[in-house]
């Protein structure tokens, strides 16, 4: 993929858009892992997948370079300290990402619909692992919404990002 | 067993036999007699890879490949329900899955409308017949999906068609993910999901002889499920 030098405005801020988003998801992982109230199969969701958002945060990183944006701060609260809300959360934030990356992929560069696809739909996999793990469906709908920017940062903020 | 496809599917070893015993002759015959929609998955018929070669008709080509592909998993789930031999989640995962890809099924369909190639005869060499099969079959139907979906989606053209595609490609996903954790295998293998490409897909799909015959119901052979 080419690098963000060759990137027009709107690839852009709908990568540094993503990245937030990216970074959203690896901080929650994180402090859901590190602060040790999960166990079995949520605690190894939660490791294989922050490991995954990390890699995920270093592509987007890498491809923005100085036009990357800066990490935000959060408040996840009870989302990383009890299972039952950790669980809703990050079906919740799964879900977020893979709206997001349909959201930007019809306004972005060949070059970066490239990419992003290679992400989304790993996303989409968490999005109906974490569903499995708790009996719920997976998979309700038959297509994935795409979500607007401002929807996009209207799920972060309830997730507990500030910007 | 991670990260496999249909390449390395083999139930039973009833499709490597079915290979080798059919082997070439028989995907010369049905290269010679099939129509279009078995042409979309790679029979070498030239006027669909010409007309391909047209901007107008492109996304068209792409669209009906993606048809081909959802007829192919929607035939799947609904043989597999109409059998009955899954219980309890698997049963139910076939029930959602099937009626979702019957939707996509009719979305491209709806989209297409006159220049929807028709849908092909299926033969699932027993794979709907009993759970672990079924399963194993699912997962590599559903990678595959994905891997379609990302290898078409940047050469899309009308933003329409890509919007549809993306919104379709993060559900064929969630399916895999669902498949595999029923089977018992790692729903997210990696952190990039890589595309394939038409004649990667097309060589797998083959591979697999599950496309029994063309679009026609007058078929050499009875096929287990007309769809």
């Amino acid at each position: 993929m080419t690098e963000a030098a060759s990137f027009g405005e709107e690839d852009i801020r709908a990568l540094n858009l993503l990245l937030l988003v990216e970074y959203t998801q690896a901080a929650f992982y994180k402090e859901a892992v590190g602060r040790g109230a999960l166990k079995g199969k949520l605690l190894a969701y939660a490791k294989q997948v922050a490991a995954q958002e990390n890699e995920h945060l270093r592509f987007l990183k890498r491809l923005l370079k100085g036009e990357a944006r800066r990490k935000p701060s959060y408040a996840f609260g009870e989302a990383t300290r009890e299972p039952g809300a950790f669980v809703a959360a990050a079906a919740d934030v799964e879900d977020l990402a893979v709206g997001a990356y349909n959201g930007q992929g019809s306004n972005v560069s060949t070059d970066v619909l490239a990419g992003a696809a290679t992400i989304v739909s790993v996303e989409a996999r968490h999005a109906a692992w974490i569903r499995s793990i708790v009996g719920k469906l997976p998979a309700a709908e038959a297509t994935d919404r795409a979500l607007s920017s401002d929807e996009v940062l209207d799920g972060l903020s309830r997730l507990g990002v500030r910007r | 067993m991670d990260d496999f496809l249909f390449d390395r599917l083999d139930v039973d070893g009833a499709l490597a036999e079915s290979l080798a015993r059919t082997g070439l002759s028989r995907a010369a015959f049905l290269g010679a007699a099939l129509g279009s929609s078995t042409a979309l998955l790679g029979w070498p018929i030239e006027s669909a890879d010409a007309a391909a070669n047209s901007p107008a008709t492109n996304d068209v080509f792409i669209l009906n490949y993606a048809l081909v592909l959802e007829y192919l998993q929607a035939a799947f789930y609904t043989e597999a329900e109409r059998i009955g031999a899954l219980r309890g989640k698997n049963a139910r995962a076939a029930e959602v899955v099937g009626s979702v890809e019957r939707a996509h099924v009719e979305a491209f369909r709806g989209v297409l409308g006159r220049k929807a190639v028709k849908r092909p005869t299926f033969d699932f060499q027993g794979t709907t017949e009993n759970p672990k099969a079924f399963l194993k079959t699912a997962v590599a139907f559903e990678d595959l999906a994905v891997a379609a979906y990302k290898g078409q989606a940047p050469r899309i053209e009308s933003k329409s068609a890509l919007a549809a595609a993306l919104a379709i490609h993060s559900v064929e996903a969630r399916h895999a993910a669902w498949m595999r954790y029923l089977f018992g295998v790692d729903p997210a293998h990696a952190a990039f999901d890589q595309p394939q490409s038409r004649p990667e897909v097309t060589r797998v799909v083959r591979s697999t002889n599950f496309i029994s015959g063309p679009p026609s119901t007058k078929a050499d052979r009875s096929p287990r499920y007309m769809g």
